[in-house]
């Protein structure tokens, strides 16, 4: 069977999960982190042989790794609403217990995971801006300049950007499997796009631009977890190709 | 230009410190208590990295650091901001220091011990083992469940087990023993990891790039780094010699994982088998070299200084 992991309150997971349904994907799920959090039968194995992972959704099925042939995993964190009422400090630390037991199973799957775990994000690596803007420059797309000091006193956690001035006009790029979809790219930034995501190494990337000091196409920003309504009926179709490809492993 | 960064009498930075000494190579100290001293900024524009560091009043362009050494504990425990209010100037220009400062040393093309990227691995212990075994090291038998039943028969295959945090926090070793079996349905509540416990020789191995400075440990603790508390004697430190295989082994994990510098926990079974528990990016290895006198803080210090063998 096939998953699609997201929040929630994730469209472009549900989106992608209908798209993927529509297209004929069978047996297709859409697990979101709440489910996860009251599955039971965890049973997560790693040794001589390998490593494994079975759980029983809150319906009655139960999943093991073995069955599965690709994931869609856009999980950024580990809700844990039964700790709602515990001290603070327990729920910190049950909740880096969550992260790290979903980071290591999820890496364990030997299917298709787009996108697979790291340690800097469940869902792909997570990046500061200022690392996003390093790596573009060094993928050839038009950056701004970027400055940061102690002086600052920009809150990114609460959606605050240095890149973006508020109200911009933002265009988005998403790039899976190597291709660039979404609005229309031109041809030279489409190039650098696809070169921002094999430095970046996650499977989906979205890539902000906005206008700026280096022209109407200026970064502005990138994720792992975009919004792939944005991409569209090829976004779909590419995502199906992936998942279906044979004997494939991302 | 080396730069140290943490508080100054901790005992590793202290070593550190006292080794550039010693090989006359030039360092500043910044000191993580004192950042109220201390501003920070670096801008990249036309795929240049350029930035400037303030300590005492005396600047430093970053251009100029070669290298990197982070001790860094989490701001938010500095005694500096007990009782400080988040919102507070002091608090606000210490979280924007540290963030400045990570971010500046994850891009900069300056030697970092360790980059915190490449810390990440250790976060999640299971994790971490899947990528140990890539290198040929064995692992115990690890079960993480939140299923009662799987742990008991876990425990009747394996006979002697343990168990232990899956992330970095409150990392303690405990064997589990019939008491525990009581308190075992609480497992439902987050799934926990145990493991099959392992006999053998405990060694710790300190890796700094291609250097590899092995010690043995003599303890009967189950973790033996609370040994004093737990079986009332504290652990003997011997340094120890590995194969050439094993220490190639370390020496490449470490550089696998993107590390300049690990310290890895192994046990040596009398059968020749070699398992690896752990790999801690961030090894406060004074107490290993206070107890040996194996010289790790000088081969840090000359790897920071460009100088390695």
């Amino acid at each position: 069977m096939w998953l699609v992991l997201c929040d929630r309150n994730d469209a472009a997971g549900v989106w992608i999960h209908s798209a993927l349904r529509s297209r004929g994907l069978a047996p297709l799920g859409l697990v979101t982190g709440e489910d996860l959090a009251f599955c039971d039968g965890w049973e997560h194995r790693v040794g001589r042989s390998g490593a494994t992972i079975r759980f029983r959704l809150e319906s009655g099925l139960t999943i093991r790794g073995e069955d599965l042939r690709g994931v869609v995993n856009r999980l950024y964190t580990a809700p844990i609403p039964q700790w709602r009422s515990a001290r603070k400090v327990d729920r910190e630390y049950v909740q880096q217990e969550l992260l790290a037991f979903h980071m290591s199973w999820l890496h364990a799957l030997r299917c298709p995971v787009l996108n697979r775990p790291t340690p800097q994000g469940l869902c792909g690596q997570w990046r500061p801006e200022s690392e996003w803007v390093w790596l573009a420059q060094k993928a050839g797309l038009q950056t701004p300049r970027y400055r940061q000091s102690t002086r600052d006193r920009i809150d990114e956690a609460s959606g605050q950007r240095r890149l973006l001035p508020p109200g911009a006009l933002v265009r988005t790029a998403i790039v899976v499997e190597g291709i660039a979809t979404g609005e229309r790219i031109p041809p030279a930034v489409a190039e650098g796009c696809r070169r921002l995501w094999r430095l970046a190494g996650s499977a989906f990337l979205g890539i902000d631009f906005a206008e700026g000091a280096a022209g109407p196409w200026t970064f502005a920003g990138a994720t792992p977890v975009p919004d792939l309504r944005l991409g569209g009926e090829l976004l779909a179709a590419t995502v199906l190709a992936r998942l279906t490809a044979p004997a494939a492993s991302t | 230009m080396i730069l140290l960064c943490g508080i100054p009498s901790e005992p590793p930075l202290v070593l550190v410190a006292g080794a550039l000494e010693q090989l006359g190579a030039p360092y500043v100290l910044l000191n993580q208590r004192r950042f109220a001293d201390t501003a920070m900024a670096f801008e990249i524009a036309d795929a240049t990295l350029t930035g400037w560091m303030e300590i005492d009043g005396e600047g430093y362009p970053l251009q100029a650091i070669e290298a990197v050494y982070t001790r860094l504990m989490d701001f938010r425990m500095l005694p500096e901001l007990r009782d400080v209010p988040e919102t507070s100037e002091p608090w606000q220009h210490c979280s924007a220091l540290h963030d400045v400062l990570t971010r500046w040393s994850e891009i900069c093309p300056a030697r970092v011990v360790n980059r915190v990227a490449s810390m990440g691995s250790n976060s999640s212990k299971p994790y971490q083992a899947q990528l140990i075994r890539r290198h040929g090291f064995e692992v115990p038998d690890t079960l993480v469940t939140g299923d009662p039943d799987r742990v008991l028969d876990f425990r009747a295959r394996h006979g002697r087990i343990i168990y232990k945090s899956s992330s970095g926090i409150r990392s303690i070793v405990r064997p589990f023993e019939d008491e525990d079996v009581e308190r075992l349905p609480a497992v439902r509540w987050c799934p926990t990891q145990f493991q099959e416990y392992i006999e053998g020789t405990d060694v710790r191995v300190h890796v700094v790039g291609k250097e590899v400075f092995p010690t043995r440990i003599e303890s009967s603790a189950t973790d033996y780094r609370y040994a004093q508390s737990e079986v009332g004697e504290a652990a003997r430190l011997v340094p120890t010699e590995l194969p050439d295989l094993v220490a190639e082994s370390c020496v490449r994990m470490t550089e696998a994982l993107g590390l300049a510098f690990a310290g890895i926990d192994l046990k040596l079974r009398p059968d020749g088998r070699v398992y690896c528990f752990e790999v801690n990016p961030c090894p406060g290895f004074s107490y290993y070299e206070a107890n040996t006198g194996q010289p790790i803080a000088m081969a840090v210090a000359r790897h920071l200084a460009g100088r390695t063998q």
